[in-house]
């Protein structure tokens, strides 16, 4: 009874993703494929994290290992050592993904919890640290780059070309990853997570399963870092760095690693942003990492977690009083963000070069600063009062939001309840209240 | 005395050396962790088709040998043979796929998982199924078949769907068991299997691991000394890592050395 | 010779201040089995405070702020952030302590650019302090190790002589127990987090006027604390020492090695084949001198998976 409605929502979303790029300027169409791709390598990430508890903060190196495997297969094709559809380059960064990820699996693995995190993170170091110095398989500081090849009546010189391809690659990766949760490895993986102590007295070689489950998680990674290599025809050593694998731990938990499209979400929207505010701020990195420890702090499932406890526990009947309490949310948010932004903004003006040199014109006087086309006075106190006024505003309405948000969903609750059980009504309370 | 009991005593009276004969063997076991040394010594006989209590006082390292004999710990000296092989310092994981399976005295099942999911677990290994990428578990009939033989068995069918974390703490202590017996051993030891539970599923309890070691060899560690004399055919008292005595029950319940080691306890 | 010498002073010292770090994180973690990730980036707060401090004119105030900057940072974590999420278990400490080591360093970059920042020490600092055979060895060197030792002997002090120091280190052991008698279980482990913090702080400050200090410091440094928490053991601070003193020593060897694994084998003859191959064979040992901890934690983990001090189970 569950299922209809998701089935149907997945169609709905494969509908438009199949029929964007009609709409859309080339140069979103790109933003769209960026945006599947960090979609992809969000979803291979949270197989070993999300199911088997293992937490990798070095993932880029298998992205970065798929993606030079595919530059390697375009450059063979380009310079007419035989012949590789193009479509199929992809199956080189799962190969090359997969091998890689055995082995610095299997060393990973004999750990557990922080120190696993802490491997993978030296691993992935170390490619970093290798890859500039080997020239022939890197490409050296400046990386490798390539054309792609016309391939199956395709000239693959359009991005629409690419993008459907990419389409293509991460609807069958993610099927490939929905249908690894059903099978007994798949299974294997939850109870690794839930006890992995235990499953070695039930006869599991615990390291082996890790070690593969693992490896799996970097065959999908290889093929989305294959995809970006597809679609940028080049990459450098830059692509294993730690910059690059934590911003898939971040845009995961954003996204909820509980559920199954949280992360792929999470990873799209702070990939769409990350894109639409590179003219507008130098900060995003900061916002992103702000939002990540709200998230952490305040909403651990992430809004992937959110959206499925709204579907979870409400009707239809019971939304209509949240209505009134989330767009006081909403004014509050608002406030509280423009605070921040102005905040930072104005801090990032005044600390650069140009500004500095209008200071050094002005014989070291703080001179205004231009912020959102308007002028502020730095030393003048109404320049302070903005971001002042706009969070304190919002601190104070908080804890009325928190207050109304708290007993609306209660009311919602009771109204959702086909038969209100006292048990099931306890937990919810708790949880609303939480 | 039960049947059963009068021929494992029959056993048990003829000669000791046919080697077919026991199924578990303990010789100078010691364990030390730094300078402690918990286990000093330990020499221990299981017979196959035995069930086998082992006793003692708080702190005498019941729970050690155990991990010893399961493969947590590794031995300082001594041997551990389990149908004559050596298995002393081997993994857990070859160990139970040699045959040896254990409980835990804290609950171990994995609390996010269902009830039919945790002993889907423990049995698809058994059917070759530890790594198998390529099928649905839905499809694999064989294993779906005995994990509904098994809810059976252990008669936890109303709570068949239930995420393991949710039953009740005796449920949960069946549910643990059953995990362990569905690797399908023949050695199955357990680690206080009525810990914390009520007189009522304390009894339900016996009676199930009864039924379920007919045809397998039992090592038990409790504290319920009611327990350990109806269910058990032959007992052994760990103290302060040495084994002091063991015999039949009511031989040991007599032993002067054993009253000793409980002196102040009224259990005996 | 001369390298040799130089070499082992380098690395002795680069690994004096590797421990520095290294040693709040793992007490910390052995401790409360909460890794901060974020511990080397309270090293970098502690150099930019050292730079701030030393462009207004006072270096030594600068050494004096950074460790009760990085300090009160600490406290501020672990009592506002980390006590929070503690129910939710260390997978999500770790997450949040990640979360707020990027924040750090977004903050710190929105300050004071994304380039290296030139921070230096005193003039008056800036000579040798003698000569090894042709080598002019530099007195700041030896002042860190100077400044890394002093703080071990404090710490020493601090933890066997006096009642405090008792204390700390019965709550490493049997925590509930040090309540019950009557302390304040809360207040010594944010004494702790406190105190590894300004360790790292210190660190900072005074490694920074050396090396390079830029945004990138935090990760380069912190991945080689990472490592040595690794390769030294759980929880061990004997084994953190060994591991940084091996670390520090291995890279300071590397980085003036030009011999390459073609080199090498060309002592069994095998040097020109090596040379016609290439690639990995003909890489110098210099030029992956930063690669060397990770090679080493390798090597370690494929012969004792526990570490150096760790115990097999």
């Amino acid at each position: 009874m569950n299922k209809a409605p998701k089935i149907v929502l997945l169609l709905v979303g494969l509908a438009i993703l199949t029929t964007l790029p009609i709409f859309l300027s080339p140069n979103l169409v790109n933003a769209v494929i960026k945006m599947m791709i960090a979609a992809l390598f969000a979803l291979a990430f949270t197989l070993a994290m999300g199911q088997a508890g293992m937490l990798s903060f070095g993932h880029a190196a298998y992205y970065g290992v798929g993606a030079f495997a595919a530059l390697h297969l375009m450059r063979a094709v380009e310079m007419k050592l035989f012949f590789f559809p193009t479509p199929l380059i992809p199956l080189a960064g799962a190969a090359i993904g997969f091998l890689v990820g055995i082995v610095f699996g299997w060393l990973a693995t004999q750990r557990i919890g922080v120190y696993f995190a802490m491997v993978t993170l030296a691993l992935a170091e170390l490619l970093f640290t290798l890859a500039p110095t080997w020239n022939s398989v890197f490409g050296g500081e400046s990386g490798i780059s390539t054309m792609r090849a016309p391939s199956w009546g395709l000239s693959f010189g359009h991005d629409i070309h690419v993008y459907y391809l990419t389409l293509a690659w991460f609807v069958i990766s993610a099927w490939c990853m929905w249908a690894f949760t059903k099978t007994p490895l798949g299974r294997l993986a939850l109870a690794l997570r839930d006890n992995e102590h235990r499953a070695r007295f039930l006869g599991f070689n615990t390291h082996v399963a890790r070690t593969l489950i693992f490896a799996i998680s970097c065959l999908f990674t290889g093929v989305a870092g294959a995809l970006l290599a597809i679609a940028n025809e080049a990459t450098n050593y830059t692509i294993f760095s730690a910059q690059a694998s934590a911003n898939v731990v971040l845009q995961t938990f954003i996204g909820g690693a509980g559920t199954f499209f949280g992360p792929a979400l999470g990873a799209a929207t702070m990939t769409f942003f990350a894109r639409v505010t590179s003219d507008l701020t130098r900060s995003w990195l900061l916002y992103q990492g702000l939002i990540f420890v709200l998230v952490m702090l305040f909403a651990p499932e992430g809004l992937g977690g959110i959206v499925s406890l709204h579907a979870r526990k409400l009707r239809a009947a019971g939304l209509r009083h949240l209505v009134l309490p989330y767009l006081l949310c909403f004014v509050v948010a608002l406030l509280l963000i423009a605070g921040v932004v102005f905040a930072v903004e104005s801090i990032h003006v005044v600390m650069t070069d140009a500004y500095f040199a209008k200071r050094i014109a002005a014989k070291g006087a703080w001179v205004p600063y231009q912020l959102f086309g308007r002028s502020f006075e730095p030393l003048w106190p109404g320049t302070w009062a903005i971001p002042i006024a706009l969070l304190s505003t919002g601190a104070l309405l908080l804890p009325m939001a928190r207050r109304l948000t708290a007993s609306a969903w209660l009311v919602a609750i009771q109204e959702s309840l086909p038969v209100a059980g006292a048990a099931a009504e306890a937990t919810t309370r708790q949880e609303a209240t939480a | 005395m039960s049947s059963r009991a009068k021929s494992t005593a029959a056993l048990s009276s003829t000669p000791r050396g046919a080697p077919s004969d026991s199924v578990l063997e303990l010789r100078g076991l010691t364990k030390s962790f730094g300078e402690t040394q918990i286990i000093r010594g330990v020499d221990l006989t299981v017979k196959r088709y035995q069930r086998h209590g082992l006793i003692g006082p708080n702190g005498a390292g019941k729970s050690t040998l155990f991990n010893l004999i399961s493969g947590q710990y590794v031995p300082t000296s001594g041997e551990i043979r389990l149908n004559g092989e050596p298995i002393a310092g081997l993994s857990p994981h070859v160990i139970n796929r040699r045959g040896l399976s254990r409980s835990f005295q804290i609950t171990n099942v994995f609390p996010r998982m269902s009830v039919a999911e945790n002993l889907r677990t423990s049995i698809m290994g058994r059917h070759g199924h530890r790594l198998t990428v390529f099928r649905p578990v839905r499809s694999l009939k064989s294993v779906n078949d005995e994990v509904d033989e098994f809810i059976e068995k252990l008669r936890l069918g109303r709570r068949r769907n239930d995420l393991a974390g949710d039953l009740a703490y005796s449920e949960q202590r069946i549910l643990e068991m059953g995990m362990s017996l569905a690797t399908d051993p023949a050695v199955l030891i357990l680690d206080e299997p009525t810990a914390g539970m009520s007189r009522e599923e304390a009894r339900y309890i016996v009676e199930l691991i009864r039924q379920v070691t007919e045809e397998r060899t039992l090592l038990v560690v409790e504290h319920d000394m009611s327990v350990v004399f109806t269910l058990c055919d032959q007992v052994s008292v760990l103290v302060y890592g040495v084994i002091i005595a063991s015999g039949e029950p009511a031989t040991v319940r007599a032993d002067k050395k054993v009253q000793e080691a409980y002196l102040g306890e009224e259990v005996l | 010779m001369e390298y040799i010498i130089v070499s082992i002073l380098n690395g002795v010292v680069h690994g004096l201040l590797l421990f520095m770090v290294s040693a709040g994180l793992t007490l910390i973690f052995g401790m409360m089995g909460v890794l901060n990730f974020a511990h080397a980036w309270f090293y970098m707060l502690g150099a930019y405070v050292g730079f701030t401090l030393t462009r207004l004119g006072g270096f030594w105030i600068g050494l004096l702020l950074a460790p009760i900057i990085a300090g009160l940072a600490g406290v501020l974590v672990e009592r506002y952030l980390l006590r929070r999420v503690h129910h939710y278990g260390h997978a999500h400490e770790l997450l949040l302590t990640f979360g707020l080591a990027f924040i750090i360093e977004e903050v710190i970059k929105l300050f004071y650019g994304d380039a290296l920042v030139n921070y230096q020490m005193p003039d008056y600092m800036r000579f040798a302090a003698f000569t090894v055979f042709e080598t002019n060895y530099p007195f700041y060197r030896l002042f860190m190790g100077a400044v890394a030792l002093g703080m071990f002997a404090i710490l020493y002090l601090l933890l066997t002589r006096t009642r405090v120091g008792i204390i700390v280190r019965a709550a490493t052991y049997r925590p509930s127990t040090v309540e019950a008698l009557g302390h304040n279980l809360p207040l010594v482990f944010m004494g702790i987090f406190a105190g590894g913090s300004a360790l790292a702080g210190l660190a900072g400050a005074v490694a920074g006027a050396f090396y390079p200090t830029g945004p990138n410091m935090a990760v380069d440094f912190g991945t080689l604390v990472f490592v040595v928490v690794v390769v030294g053991g759980l929880g061990s601070v004997v084994g953190a020492l060994i591991a940084s003193l091996m670390i520090g020593l291995f890279i300071s060897f590397s980085v003036g090695l030009n011999i390459s694994i073609a080199d090498f084998l060309g002592l069994f003859g095998l040097g020109e084949w090596a040379t016609e191959i290439g690639g990995l064979f003909t890489l110098q040992l210099s030029t992956i001198a930063n690669s060397m901890p990770f090679l080493l934690m390798l090597l370690v983990l494929l012969m004792r998976p526990a570490g150096l001090m760790g115990d097999r189970q």
